[in-house]
């Protein structure tokens, strides 16, 4: 307890250094987090993905797409229960920094491929009765403030609008839906397919082409079998396709961040590294400034244990307290960064993992820089301490 | 008090070695303290005065020879044994005063008691008493910083004193004060030996101070000189 005090006086005898210390502490302990819940979110939605769903691109690229008239032959494969066609329409709200997830879809059958979307306001039916009804994400409603049956315009970057260049498409929100699973993204915005392809005719004359397929299996249903089956259908054209799992299909957008995640950890073990040395150099500055204390204690009958305790819970304190209030800014912070993502890191979240390795972290770095202090304190002479020496 | 409470050197040498040099600072040196008398040690810097009081009071241990203090042979005793030998035993006053700057008065003089067996709600009454027998009674929550030089001296000597120890070793105590505040120390110590029968060994080179001591040990070159009775009444029976 009197080491304890002595210990916690000593840090508050140099508060600046202090402060700057834990200071440094804090903002390394909250990138730390923030980068690997980066990571971990990119790996969270291949996590996320069901057994059960299926995905049908082409085989070329997902950029190609695949033509409607393969919707029934596929849902013609034994084992799919539902098949819906997804679009992504890539437009933006009001200006371009608004980008989120925006798809043509089949309403029914994507609600009934998706039952993780709970439907908290509006309904089923008035998504799919509404020409322009769309399905909005809880996000996008606290980011915006929509409200059901608010007019959205949406201006196109891949398709445009009929009524020519810089002419926004308009959608009434229909539904709101509420996750009911941890990783699925709660900012997507899903609209008719009917009145996606209807526009496009009405300009082009042409039917748009399908981005995927999404399908889900019956009960007890073989995802190889399907998938080989699927794969088979257009073997000879027109157009070949690649018929994965959820999850791989997920796994591909992992790896289109390339080696994101080993650099978001490089630049997280540099940082480290760096208030490591930083936290050293404290605790041996602090530790050269309190040789003669030290040397007052041995001489009152403390053992070289005590000097021990006494430089290395300096370390530890220092270290637990920039890495709390760095992991606790990081807690209170992540709405605010998911909101600011969007829907790039759906379903941004730190997770207890991310908690519980930056307290092993913390403790490690507090021992760390504690050992050569202490190691210090415990080999000084008593003679030599009182008289401030080495 | 019998002899074996008091302080016995046999044949003690200490050597440093500085500078690539092997200095001689004690050299085979026999003495012998009575418990419970007040003795100075004298003598020109570099004589060993310093490095006696080290190995008597177990902050360093001899090259060689026998330091008995109170009935206990230091080189006996581990590293961790003489830490706490030196909590129960010796209470040290040093002439930079050396108060931990971070704690008040009061737990300055506290401090020592965490190494005893004595109740923690004990602790603070028994070192409120040690401030008030030095007269900083009410100067408990300050910081030495917030102390004069005699008063940090004083609350030095009440930390010295909390565990009640049979030895006290006073290392030039008055060099850093002046003629009063000096005054005032000498006359505590003087009174901790008479009143509580402290063996009290003092380093100083003010033959002043040297005056409040029973007896005066001389060294020179790391011998002794000779002991000097200043005091009948403190002379062997």
């Amino acid at each position: 307890m009197d080491l304890l005090r002595i210990v916690w006086r000593n840090l508050a005898r140099h508060k600046v250094r202090t402060f700057l210390t834990v200071g440094s502490l804090v903002v390394a302990f909250f990138l730390l987090c923030t980068l690997r819940t980066l990571v971990t979110t990119i790996q969270s939605g291949a996590d996320a993905a069901s057994a059960s769903r299926l995905i049908v691109q082409s085989a070329v690229s997902l950029f190609v797409d695949l033509p409607q008239s393969y919707q029934t032959k596929i849902q013609g494969v034994e084992g799919i229960q539902e098949i819906s066609k997804w679009q992504w329409f890539g437009g933006y709200y009001q200006n371009e920094r608004n980008r989120f997830a925006q798809f043509a879809v089949d309403p029914a059958q994507t609600m009934s491929i998706y039952p993780e979307m709970e439907i908290i306001e509006g309904s089923q039916e008035e998504f799919e009765r509404s020409q322009r009804g769309v399905l909005v994400g809880e996000e996008l409603v606290k980011k915006y403030g929509w409200k059901l049956g608010d007019t959205v315009p949406i201006l196109p970057e891949l398709f445009p609008h009929p009524d020519g260049p810089g002419v926004a498409w308009e959608f009434e929100v229909a539904g709101i839906y509420r996750p009911t699973a941890r990783n699925f993204d709660a900012s997507m915005f899903l609209f008719q397919w009917d009145y996606f392809e209807e526009t496009i005719k009405a300009g082009s004359g042409e039917a748009p082409g399908v981005g995927t397929y999404v399908l889900a299996l019956e009960e007890g249903a073989d995802p190889t079998a399907v998938m080989g089956s699927v794969d088979a259908l257009f073997e000879n054209g027109p157009q070949r396709v690649q018929a994965t799992s959820e999850s791989e299909f997920q796994k591909q957008f992992v790896s289109m961040f390339g080696n994101v995640p080993f650099f978001v950890g490089a630049i997280g073990g540099g940082v480290l590294i760096a208030i490591l040395l930083a936290v050293v150099n404290t605790m041996l500055m602090a530790g050269r400034e309190q040789t003669r204390d030290i040397g007052i204690l041995k001489a009152l009958g403390f053992t070289d244990g005590d000097a021990v305790k006494l430089l290395a819970w300096q370390s530890m304190l220092i270290s637990l307290l920039g890495a709390g209030l760095g992991l606790g800014l990081a807690m209170v912070t992540q709405e605010g960064i998911a909101g600011a993502l969007g829907s790039m890191f759906p379903g941004y979240r730190v997770t207890p993992s991310t908690f519980a390795l930056g307290a092993v972290l913390a403790v490690a770095l507090g021992l760390f820089a504690g050992i050569a202090p202490a190691w210090r304190a415990a080999r000084l002479n008593t003679v030599d301490a009182l008289a401030g020496k080495d | 008090m019998s002899q074996s409470e008091g302080i016995q050197l046999n044949q003690v040498t200490k050597s440093y070695s500085r500078g690539g040099e092997t200095l001689r600072v004690l050299d085979a040196l026999d003495l012998t303290m009575e418990a419970g008398r007040f003795y100075a040690l004298m003598g020109p810097s570099g004589s060993g005065k310093t490095t006696l009081l080290n190995l008597i009071g177990a902050l360093d241990q001899a090259d060689s020879g026998e330091v008995v203090v109170a009935g206990d042979n230091l080189a006996r005793l581990s590293r961790g044994e003489l830490s706490d030998w030196r909590a129960a035993n010796v209470g040290f006053v040093f002439q930079g005063f050396n108060l931990i700057p971070v704690l008040s008065a009061l737990e300055n003089v506290t401090l020592p008691l965490a190494l005893t067996s004595v109740p923690k709600k004990e602790r603070r009454e028994r070192a409120e008493y040690a401030l008030s027998l030095v007269g900083l009674g009410d100067r408990l929550g300050h910081r030495p910083s917030q102390l004069s030089g005699g008063q940090e001296q004083r609350c030095a000597i009440a930390r010295a004193i909390v565990t009640d120890p049979t030895v006290l070793l006073a290392d030039e105590p008055t060099g850093d004060l002046d003629r009063d505040s000096a005054d005032q120390v000498l006359e505590l110590l003087s009174r901790l030996n008479q009143d509580l029968g402290k063996t009290i060994l003092m380093v100083t080179h003010d033959p002043h101070a040297a005056e409040s001591a029973q007896r005066i040990v001389r060294l020179d070159k790391g011998r002794l000189l000779g002991i000097e009775e200043r005091d009948p009444a403190g002379a062997e029976s």
